[in-house]
């Protein structure tokens, strides 16, 4: 019981600094890419502390409440992700992949909740893409999902990471590598960073579900923003990079796939949402299609 | 971040935090806009300050002011302050907003922009050169430091007054006031430079 309490809190905490480190990193890579300097890599921790310390501006109940849904729906994942095998994942015997595909969904659904009690126009516009954004890459990644679920016969992501060490990672065995590139296809859409940054356009709709927050209710979307990098990228390295055996190979496996998709980021202009769902609908669900179909068909 | 910052990160992390995190919202005119890409950008990067613009007030707790004020745009320059969350500082960029520059004589801009709202920290020039922005932020780091850059406070105090001023030039302002303007502190309308 001890060990679960113990385990879970470092299971957050953990996530909590790697997300961070990540959008620290974010920013250094990407001032050296435009041959800057860029800021120090604590600077997205100097930003929170200086949002708790700040007066914010609440806009009703709701305005409260949905954030709290969305940050606990991002620890709640958590919770349930292995970092690490067998050492950190407190909640690992129980639901699996299902129980993280229905949680993914609060974390979108609570910044709408709390963003739309704002009733600024820009908010409202940036929700209807966020989800409309969802809508996009939900698809592809159900898909994924199915088809690595099909190939292991199991929805539990320690068993999954365990088959991978002792066979093969999925990126690189046969009929896994189709549905892996599609992930790593749709894994800017999940990060919403370029090319897929319509929700959160600063230059067009004043940063979008954002726009109303300020002070710890900024801080707290920041925190929320470091767990959702957490998420997305572990999942990914636990899906088809095999996992990891303890947190330092995790991290460095994450570290990879991050950097690679700041390169993407880096290079391409956003899409229009319009353009972001035809591209989602077309390349990553008929990959991730074709796996499935593949998949079933070799077993 | 220097290493032997970290007792004054210890004594007073809002302080400190409030230093260097400053994210910007910057209203521009004329040749105001200018001058502030080449600042964020890879030119003169200011974001090694921590300095980064934002998109809304709300997130803002730096509001740069570059290139002259109409009144049309006045009003929006106080929606925009009343907006952001306290701490807030307010910096000036030209000579413009200080005593009307090149506009002096005007039917259609204001001269001195600290009647309106309270202005911590100003940079002459017209137009100031990039540079002069870092200049003045780490002159802002030492009013932060000193407790000097209190321009939130004195409009919260003398508000009165302030709102006064405004309502000199606009009639129907269209918001309430945002703080009581019945309890006015003696000497508040010098402070504030009734008047234009």
């Amino acid at each position: 019981m001890v060990t679960t309490i113990l385990q879970s809190i470092l299971s957050v905490l953990s996530a909590l600094v790697i997300g961070l480190f990540f959008m620290g990193l974010f920013r250094i890579i990407m001032a050296r890419i435009h041959w800057r300097y860029g800021p120090p890599l604590v600077q997205p921790v100097i930003d929170i502390i200086k949002l708790f310390f700040q007066r914010s501006v609440s806009h009703g109940i709701m305005f409260d409440l949905g954030l709290i849904l969305s940050l606990a729906g991002s620890m709640v994942i958590i919770l349930f992700m292995p970092f690490g095998n067998g050492c950190w994942c407190p909640l690992s015997g129980s639901g699996g992949l299902l129980v993280i595909l229905y949680i993914m969904l609060l974390m979108p659904f609570g910044i709408a909740l709390s963003g739309g009690a704002g009733g600024n126009p820009n908010v409202s516009i940036g929700i209807s893409r966020k989800l409309i954004l969802s809508l996009g890459y939900e698809v592809p990644f159900l898909l994924i999902v199915l088809a690595v679920m099909t190939r292991y016969k199991s929805i539990s992501l320690v068993e999954i990471v365990r088959y991978q060490q002792d066979l093969q990672w999925g990126l690189f065995s046969w009929p896994l590598c189709l549905p892996g590139i599609a992930y790593f296809l749709i894994l800017p859409a999940m990060l919403g960073i370029r090319p897929f940054d319509v929700a959160s356009a600063p230059q067009e709709i004043s940063s979008g579900p954002m726009a109303e927050y300020g002070g710890k209710y900024l801080a707290f979307v920041h925190i929320e923003h470091a767990f959702g990098l957490s998420i997305t990228i572990a999942l990914f390295v636990n899906l088809f990079l095999g996992g990891a055996d303890n947190i330092l190979f995790l991290f460095i496996k994450m570290l990879v796939v991050f950097v690679l998709g700041l390169f993407v980021h880096a290079v391409f202009p956003r899409f229009r949402v319009e353009q972001a769902i035809k591209y989602l609908w077309k390349w990553p669900t008929a990959l991730a299609f074709v796996g499935l179909v593949v998949t079933l068909l070799v077993k | 971040m220097d290493r032997n910052q970290i007792t004054k990160w210890l004594k007073s992390p809002a302080k400190m935090a409030n230093k260097y995190s400053l994210h910007v919202i910057y209203f521009c005119t004329g040749c105001g806009i200018i001058e502030i890409p080449p600042v964020i950008t890879a030119k003169w990067d200011a974001e090694r300050f921590g300095v980064i613009p934002v998109a809304t007030p709300r997130q803002a707790n730096l509001f740069l002011i570059a290139g002259y004020v109409s009144l049309k745009t006045l009003k929006a320059i106080i929606r925009t302050y009343e907006q952001m969350p306290e701490p807030k500082y307010t910096v000036s960029f030209g000579s413009c907003p200080i005593n009307g520059g090149m506009y002096w004589d005007s039917y259609n801009t204001i001269k001195h922009l600290d009647k309106f709202i309270p202005v911590d920290g100003w940079i002459a020039g017209c137009m100031p050169r990039p540079e002069a922005i870092f200049v003045g932020i780490t002159h802002l780091w030492t009013l932060i430091d000193k407790e000097m850059a209190d321009g939130y406070i004195r409009y919260r105090k003398n508000y009165a007054a302030y709102r006064r001023n405004q309502e000199m030039l606009f009639s129907n302002l269209g918001w309430p006031p945002l703080y009581s303007i019945d309890d006015e502190p003696e000497g508040g309308s010098q402070e504030a430079g009734v008047g234009k």
